[in-house]
């Protein structure tokens, strides 16, 4: 038994030796396959750490606008809700939330698309989010924020009174849209939520950040809620986007947010973690072309490596043959050539690890100089860990495709000559 | 390692005999008959067009024998040398090698008696052309799960016996085509085989080569049994016995 187990241990050795000995002897063969299977892992550990990265800066954000709970309605798609705001009725919703006594606070946030400019005939289309403060965190590269009343609700206000014409008229623009327009702080802008009504409203601009704007994907402006409800007309019908909520600290938010689910059947409420599966389940595209991107470089990789192996057992056919012919098993046969797979796998998946951290420093330098998100791409080790999964599979699967067709080769059939 | 059976039985018969007593019988052919077609060919039926490659073909190879197979192209010649190592099992008739009946073998026994008692020497030499000549040579030792230093050794020995002890780390692809020969027919002997086969040795070769092979050949094979297929008349004139082939059948056996 030991003796059988000594042998079989001396075969393995020599099919390995065979193995390295073919691939040192092709150096540009093997570098292209490496290369492939690096290019399948890198696709993979890349996209994944995007993915952590983005939910992670997208959890951050809800952090920094310090808020638990998330109450929408309907599917929330930043292309239609800018207009839809389909809560309604939303300051009374949110002081009915806020009385509860393990809420703190609540808030509605609206979202409009509006006319800006300096000059009331040369504005320009851009987004704008209605809020009652900015909060900490929002990051303005000149000037500050604005800060009205908590809840428009509450108080004198809670019978509908809220004002039904801009009061505070202060505005956060966009860096670009400042830059676009050559506003400072300080200057005065007209806004509307169409070219004609932009000329009655004139705001001051009090800020430039780009806080909301990382988040939509486009330039936003931040107005105070009750004066975009006010531009926009939906002063009385207090539409918003969400509603967001705070829970006292000794509150569990997992059993404020069941509660509040079931006594506001209509609405989704969720907490800032399930806020952003949500909205990245709006997303089905986004999701699908992540998917299909890593699915094509796993499979190419594969599809490369397999093929230049089978090439390479297909030219080889006669001395494979030959070696049948001659004694050599099929499995030794086969070994060889799987070995090569196996070994080329492993150390494209090394390479392709290797390479995650330098890519994801390039591609977080691009895109803190482009978009302005500091950490974009965030590997975790489980990235890692998938990404060397994934070369081991591919390996594998190299090894097992192109060794049984070089086990094919190895026939009498194809000894000619 | 010897596997080489024969030579140890022909020599005591050697010391206590003379010299006409006859070598033990390492190969013989009994009524051997092959078509092509008829038991092979997934997915065809036996009788949609069958060839017949050999028809009732018997003769016998001593050790120490050196047999010639002549004969034109499709006259049979390969086939029995694939049906003497096993490579494929005839139609009908029965295949001895050492007294084994080949035809009633399992596919890994064949194999098995191929890889200890038979060494083929083919045209196109079908070296490995990433692996050294002494890799080349030590190769079917693996199978038999030998140990490196021991496969390297005989490798080494073989290879100085065919004249290239200077060359064991050459690749084929540096070699001559006489000297890969040579490393084919070294690998051929790694095993120390009792039956060498040798389809067309010499067909890639120019003269003067192919008659340094053949010395080769004929030197390290002398106490084997060496069946020899050849067109070439300078080939098989070093045979003690030449059979001739036409259509499948033997026309002449120089015996």
């Amino acid at each position: 038994m030991t003796s059988t187990l000594r042998r079989a241990g001396r075969r393995l050795r020599a099919v390995v030796g065979l193995a390295v000995a073919q691939l040192r002897r092709s150096p540009g063969r093997t570098a292209l396959t490496v290369f492939a299977v690096a290019l399948a892992v890198l696709s993979v550990t890349l996209l994944a750490s995007l993915g952590v990265g983005v939910v992670q800066t997208g959890e951050d954000g809800l952090d920094n606008a310090d808020r638990d709970i998330w109450v929408s309605s309907d599917p929330i798609d930043p292309s239609a809700s800018g207009t839809a705001n389909p809560i309604v009725g939303s300051h009374a919703l949110a002081a009915e939330m806020s009385e509860r006594d393990d809420v703190s606070s609540a808030a509605p946030i609206a979202m409009h698309d509006i006319y800006v400019g300096t000059e009331s005939d040369e504005l320009e289309r851009t987004s704008a989010v209605g809020v009652h403060e900015t909060h900490d965190g929002f990051g303005f590269e000149e000037g500050g924020g604005f800060e009205t009343e908590m809840n428009h609700s509450s108080g004198e206000y809670a019978d509908g009174e809220r004002p039904s014409e801009p009061e505070n008229e202060e505005i956060v623009l966009d860096p670009d849209t400042a830059e676009a327009h050559d506003i400072d702080v300080g200057d005065t802008v007209y806004v509307g939520t169409s070219r004609e009504s932009a000329a009655n409203h004139e705001f001051t601009v009090v800020g430039i950040s780009a806080y909301y704007s990382q988040y939509l994907g486009s330039d936003t402006e931040t107005i105070p809620l009750t004066d975009l409800q006010a531009i926009a007309g939906t002063t009385g019908t207090d539409r918003a986007t969400f509603i967001t909520a705070s829970v006292e600290d000794d509150a569990d938010r997992d059993v404020v947010v069941a509660e509040l689910d079931e006594e506001y059947a209509a609405y989704d409420v969720r907490t800032s973690d399930e806020q952003i599966g949500a909205m990245f389940e709006e997303q089905p595209l986004v999701l699908a072309s992540g998917a299909t991107l890593i699915g094509l470089a796993v499979v190419g990789g594969i599809v490369l490596t397999v093929n230049l192996f089978a090439l390479v057992a297909y030219q080889q056919r006669d001395e494979l043959a030959a070696l049948r012919a001659i004694g050599l098993s099929r499995w030794v046969l086969a070994g060889t050539i799987a070995v090569q797979g196996l070994v080329i796998g492993v150390l494209g998946g090394i390479l392709g690890l290797v390479l995650t951290p330098l890519l994801a420093a390039g591609l977080n330098y691009l895109a803190s100089s482009v978009i302005g998100f500091g950490k974009l791409l965030q590997t975790p080790l489980e990235v890692y860990l998938l990404g060397l999964a994934l070369a081991i599979v591919v390996g594998t699967v190299v090894a097992l495709v192109t060794g049984w067709r070089a086990s094919r080769y190895a026939r009498i059939q194809h000894l000619s000559g | 390692m010897s596997n080489h059976a024969l030579r140890q039985t022909t020599a005591s018969d050697d010391d206590s005999s003379t010299d006409d007593v006859e070598s033990p019988t390492a190969v013989r052919l009994e009524s051997v008959t092959h078509e092509y077609g008829a038991n092979g060919g997934r997915g065809r039926s036996g009788d949609d067009r069958t060839v017949t490659a050999l028809r009732n073909v018997s003769f016998d190879v001593r050790a120490g024998d050196i047999v010639g197979l002549e004969g034109p192209s499709g006259s049979g010649k390969s086939t029995i040398l694939h049906a003497v190592s096993g490579l494929l099992v005839p139609s009908d008739g029965a295949v001895e090698l050492l007294d084994t009946d080949l035809t009633a073998c399992s596919n890994r026994e064949r194999t098995r008696l191929r890889r200890r008692h038979v060494g083929i020497v083919f045209q196109r030499f079908h070296l490995l052309p990433s692996l050294s000549a002494r890799a080349n040579v030590a190769l079917p030792l693996v199978q038999a799960g030998i140990p490196r230093a021991k496969r390297r050794e005989r490798a080494e020995t073989l290879l100085e016996k065919v004249g290239l002890g200077d060359r064991i780390h050459h690749l084929p692809g540096e070699l001559s085509g006489g000297e890969r020969q040579r490393v084919a027919i070294a690998r051929a002997l790694v095993t120390d085989p009792d039956v060498i086969v040798a389809d067309e040795p010499t067909g890639e070769l120019d003269t003067a080569t192919g008659e340094d092979v053949l010395d080769l050949l004929m030197d390290i094979g002398r106490d084997r049994a060496l069946l020899v297929a050849s067109h070439d008349e300078s080939t098989l004139a070093v045979a003690d016995r030449v059979v001739t082939l036409r259509d499948g059948r033997v026309v002449s056996d120089g015996g």
